[in-house]
């Protein structure tokens, strides 16, 4: 089957990783199927197709909002028709990889709020730990269920022009994403039904239902009433709370709907208060609670953690996770798994310079053009320096800022991110991605295959998030039928 | 389920009732004006401003009491917080909020009326017959849409509680306007007063209601019976009086027991009330008596279910 009018197949560039194509611009054996079918398409068919996930996405309302954006409009995140295919093996291996990751995080997290081991050891500086303003000093010694502190872990992954995969960031807070996965998958499956006769595919569609049982396992009683605790609509990730929510089949709280009394937490509702044992929280540590944190949080509830702290009602994830996810406890995370599991890391880390140390700051102010600077505690994108795509003035101004501080900055080399084919105006084209997979810790570790597949749609650039032009794709783990997949 | 949730689906749909009375109003209006002597009426141009309890509102904005400016106010005025493209925007900001507990069918619907109004607002579309007829076929299909998907359990008797206290209250204002002291006497059977009569009821579809019952020519006290004491008429006082009544019935009984005694009240005076007496008590007293106590019952049901102490 080929189409009369097939879409050009651009190429990537050289010294890039293309998840589809290899070095030689021949079709990777996992993608093989897929090509054959992609073939057979014209630009005119596809771009019909992306315009009606276009319309159905706006219908069904999933739009976020940006920060920095007074006029408080929702956009689209654009969702690329084209997947991103990962073949069983190496999720095998990057779900071996994450287990093992963030079962040393755990562990690390109730060290650090307890014997604090690892500090005593030496593997970890205790400066970088005790003055480091995640870690959640009311912590110390509060006991939380199973030592669970982080239940869900969304992990930034990167794929190098050497063809590994190299772990970015752990977000340990609360972590978004999800429903852009689930999204792009159910939208994949109405647009293009027959890509999944095709080939056996690993379903995500059961996500809701890993993570009711991931929060349900976190309590410590029979049957508890579990609740998502939102910011409100007005946050930028608002669509995904209610959709999560509603998936679960759990109320959707706000800071207002519930009270702590005689050490409990109840819900307000239409027949009274309900007691409430777990809390799925989607606002962060500081903004929990105005009594024991940020007193101006509107957000919160008064008295939360006292109740937290009597063992009262379980949080998601727990208070002071922070603390790992931070940008300069990264570089220790492989230290961690060697110093709790007693095995070498499988996920490897991007080589990281702490510019607090004066050795590493000398290398990289040396190095500024090449390099990827990032602020300790930054997240989004936002408050980076990308050196390459840099002008002169951009890194000239950038060196003032982090030489007035250095110690909140860390950086790293210039990761040539892994490019997978993207539907754009020039026809398929290579555009740069990374992976975020969904990782569930309940009684045991758990994540549905494959992810969210972040893109950055604008040519050659590295920025994948969404507030910065970033689009999403279906990330694809083939079933395990070999390498070629078909059925 | 949480109040603040139940709160969100009563005023969903109360606003979006809000916005199909409007409509439905200002469609009337609009149509009488276009008979033959009525247009140079001032009285009938700011009709629908009485009705609607924004005559000072519409002053204060120094309108011209035309027909068209009229509606376009009550359609199209972001300032007036009634006004249809307001309710149409808080009913879907309300159920924005709760989505988690309305079906994906009638968020897409509501969401999809509120993009539709958009692209009518940049068009600069008039505030004319095509538009309130889109408006009212928009509120019928989500009242639809939620019969056919969403399961009938608390929060769709809120929805339903929003709707019918909304509709008694606009059914009650359309008459109590129409048969104002100084409005058109109730024995007065000229022609303007049969086009009168006949907006009346079709504002409030019951233009048929009224044919089937009566099977004679339209005259004002019929008119008062039927959209006040007709128990089959889905807009009369009492039908939803008794759709509340019922409705509370099924809500958790022991913070409801004020909203449940006021609508019981309320709902007796107009099972077993008859049209004399109306007229003894004075119809327009009558109308406003029942505004007031329409009110203090949805007060009674805020505070039983939906305020956050």
């Amino acid at each position: 089957m080929v189409s009369p009018n097939p879409i050009p197949l651009i190429p990537p560039g050289p010294g890039i990783h293309d998840e589809m194509l290899d070095a030689e611009a021949a079709v990777r054996a996992h993608y093989r199927s897929y090509a054959e079918w992609l073939s057979g398409c014209s630009s005119d068919w596809m771009a019909g197709k992306r315009a009606e996930a276009d319309l159905i996405f706006r219908r069904t309302g999933i739009t976020f909002s940006i920060y920095g954006d007074d006029s408080g409009t929702e956009r689209l995140i654009p969702s690329d028709v084209v997947p991103r295919i990962i073949p069983a093996d190496e999720w095998r291996f990057l779900e071996r990889g994450l287990a093992q990751r963030v079962t040393a995080i755990n562990r690390f997290l109730a060290d650090i709020y307890h014997g604090q081991d690892i500090l005593r050891a030496g593997v970890i500086p205790s400066d970088q730990i005790l003055v480091n303003d995640q870690y959640q000093v009311a912590m110390i010694g509060v006991k939380v269920p199973h030592d669970t502190y982080a239940h869900i872990v969304g992990v930034d992954i990167v794929r190098h022009s050497d063809g590994r995969y190299y772990v970015l960031e752990d977000n340990l807070r609360v972590p978004s994403g999800v429903s852009y996965m689930l999204s792009n998958r159910k939208m994949m499956m109405r647009l293009f039904p027959e890509l999944f006769r095709r080939q056996a595919i690993e379903p995500v569609e059961h996500y809701p239902s890993l993570l009711l049982s991931t929060l349900r396992a976190a309590a410590l009683v029979d049957d508890p009433v579990v609740v998502l605790l939102t910011p409100g609509r007005y946050n930028s990730a608002y669509f995904e709370h209610s959709f999560l929510a509603q998936q679960m089949g759990i109320e959707l709280v706000e800071g207002q709907d519930l009270f702590v009394k005689d050490g409990y937490v109840y819900m307000r509702t239409t027949s009274g208060p309900q007691r409430v044992d777990v809390i799925y929280r989607r606002i962060d540590d500081s903004f929990l609670d105005p009594l024991a944190f940020r007193p101006d949080s509107m957000l919160g509830v008064p008295g939360l953690f006292s109740a937290y702290r009597l063992g009262h009602v379980v949080i998601a994830n727990a208070i002071g996770t922070g603390v790992a996810d931070d940008k300069s406890i990264y570089p220790y995370v492989p230290d961690m798994i060697r110093f709790y599991l007693g095995e070498e890391p499988l996920l490897a880390n991007v080589p990281t310079w702490q510019c607090r140390k004066p050795d590493d700051l000398a290398h990289v102010l040396a190095h500024l053009p090449e390099l990827v600077v990032k602020e300790v505690h930054g997240a989004g994108g936002y408050g980076m320096l990308v050196g390459p795509t840099s002008s002169r003035a951009e890194i000239d101004a950038f060196r003032k800022v982090l030489e007035a501080n250095p110690s909140n900055y860390i950086a790293q080399p210039t990761l040539s991110l892994s490019s997978c084919p993207t539907f754009v105006e020039e026809g398929v084209a290579p555009r740069h991605i990374d992976l975020r997979p969904f990782v569930l810790v309940g009684r045991e570790v758990r994540m549905v295959p494959g992810g969210l597949t972040r893109v950055a749609l604008r040519k050659g650039s590295l920025v994948v998030n969404s507030s910065q032009g970033g689009g999403t794709k279906d990330t694809w783990v083939l079933a395990d039928a070999g390498p070629e997949g078909d059925i | 389920m949480l109040s603040r949730v139940a709160s969100n689906l009563y005023w969903m749909s109360r606003y979006l009732e809000r916005a199909e009375s409007m409509a439905r109003i200002l469609d009337v209006g609009q149509s009488l004006a276009l008979l033959a002597g009525r247009s140079g009426d001032p009285r009938s141009a700011i009709e629908p401003l009485v009705i609607t309890d924004t005559l000072d509102d519409f002053r204060a904005g120094g309108g011209m009491a035309a027909p068209e400016e009229v509606a376009r106010f009550l359609a199209w005025d972001t300032r007036l917080a009634s006004s249809i493209v307001n309710c149409l925007q808080t009913a879907r900001e309300n159920a924005r909020s709760v989505r988690g507990s309305i079906t994906s069918e009638m968020w897409e619907n509501i969401n999809d009326t509120w993009l539709q109004l958009q692209r009518h607002r940049a068009a600069g579309s008039p505030a004319d017959s095509p538009f309130f007829e889109w408006v009212k076929e928009r509120s019928h299909m989500f009242r639809g849409i939620t019969g056919a998907t969403l399961r009938q359990d608390q929060p769709y008797l809120f929805i339903r509680l929003g709707t019918f206290i909304e509709r008694g209250d606009n059914t009650a204002r359309i008459l109590s306007v129409k048969q104002a002291p100084g409005s058109i006497s109730p024995d007065d059977d000229s022609l303007s007063s049969y086009y009168s009569l006949s907006a009346v009821l079709r504002s409030v579809s019951a233009f048929e209601a009224y044919r089937d019952t009566y099977r004679d020519t339209i005259d004002a006290r019929r008119v008062a019976e039927l959209l006040i004491f007709d128990p089959r008429l889905p807009r009369s006082l009492r039908f939803c009086v008794e759709q509340v009544d019922q409705i509370l019935q099924g809500l958790p009984e022991n913070p409801g027991r004020l909203p449940r005694r006021l609508a019981s009240i309320l709902r007796s005076r107009l099972a077993y009330g008859v049209l004399d007496e109306v007229y003894a008590y004075g119809l327009h007293g009558f109308l406003e008596r029942f505004l007031r106590e329409n009110v203090r019952l949805g007060d009674a049901l805020n505070t039983a279910y939906l305020e956050l102490k």
